[in-house]
């Protein structure tokens, strides 16, 4: 079969996104911020310093708002993008001109 | 699997960046010897590359009601090797620590090692240990990529728990608790990015299988074998 592989894939990506659901159903609780927080919570919890009094060692910029940080993560995203689409134009078009 | 600045005491910043320098540097003189040498393998590099940009910045929701990201590096581990894969996982890292406050940069060392050093050689060396075996190597490519990513996230939980006190729980308590924070939430995270990767190197070895093979990945049987011929 031609897509078997593509098949595969596209059903783990169904369970994956029904996994995503069935949680969000069961626990309408459930806030899916980062598992880095949740991580930085239980370091605040038993060191007892609140997240926010965390001093840093080496001072930092932060964005200072989350649409800002989604567009930084989106340009991220989108640079990777740029060069996976390079290398794969280019390794096709090798291939063309070898055929010819 | 970021390390936020200050969650680690300044001891264990200076270890992490201590024990990742070494692999950092090395990897920048492999990269250049592979971008000066070998120039047919550039598109894979950028590919391979590409990934890990793209992987590490979806954060994606998992089963503990949290959201993570996968790492992108396990192709770049098989391909290339873990050292040049310690350099570009170096880059991105450095990138979200400076612009995004994901991580900072006194625990830049500590990401690294378990992004861009740590998750690298376990794929590696589970990519070597079945390279020669009957497994067809798409199933390979697979493993590989999903436990160097879920692997990442063992480390994370580790560094963690060297780090902070532990009271009550005990070391083992402890890092079952990250573990459970960590790990747990990436093992789906883990599986998709497995075969997303391994569909992206089926795609590569259509087009261009005399790379895979000159580059010893993976033998000229191998391919064939995998691709039905």
């Amino acid at each position: 079969m031609k897509y078997q592989f593509e098949i595969i894939v596209g059903i783990i990506v169904i369970l994956f996104i029904g996994v995503f659901l069935y949680t969000a159903s069961v626990n309408p609780d459930a806030e899916f911020g980062g598992s880095d927080g949740v991580g930085s919570a239980v370091v605040s919890e038993l060191t007892g310093v609140a997240e926010d009094d965390v001093a840093p060692l080496i001072p930092q910029w932060a964005p200072p708002s989350g649409e800002i940080e989604s567009g930084l993560f989106a340009l991220q995203a989108a640079f990777g993008g740029i060069i996976l689409g390079l290398g794969f134009g280019y390794l096709l078009g090798q291939r063309k001109i070898n055929q010819n | 699997m970021h390390v936020m600045e200050g969650f680690l005491p300044p001891l264990w910043a200076a270890v992490w960046w201590i024990v990742s320098l070494p692999f950092i540097i090395y990897g920048f003189v492999e990269l250049k010897r592979v971008i000066n040498e070998n120039k047919d393998a550039l598109p894979l590099l950028g590919i391979c590359g590409a990934l890990i940009f793209i992987l590490s910045a979806l954060k994606l929701p998992s089963v503990t009601g949290s959201c993570s990201h996968p790492t992108g590096t396990g192709l770049s581990a098989i391909v290339f090797g873990p050292f040049i894969t310690a350099i570009i996982g170096f880059i991105v890292l450095l990138f979200q620590a400076l612009f995004l406050a994901h991580g900072g940069l006194s625990t830049l060392g500590a990401n690294t090692f378990s992004m861009a050093i740590c998750g690298p050689f376990l794929g590696y060396y589970v990519y070597r240990a079945l390279r020669d075996t009957k497994l067809n190597m798409y199933i390979t490519v697979f493993i590989a990529v999903a436990l160097a990513d879920l692997f990442t996230y063992v480390i994370t939980a580790l560094e963690l728990t060297l780090a902070v006190p532990a009271g009550d729980l005990g070391f083992g308590g402890l890092f079952a608790t990250f573990l459970g924070v960590f790990a747990i939430t990436q093992v789906p995270l883990a599986i998709l990015e497995g075969a997303v990767l391994a569909l992206v190197f089926k795609y590569i070895v259509d087009i261009k299988p005399d790379i895979i093979v000159r580059m010893k990945i993976f033998s000229e049987e191998k391919i064939k074998a995998a691709r039905g011929e």
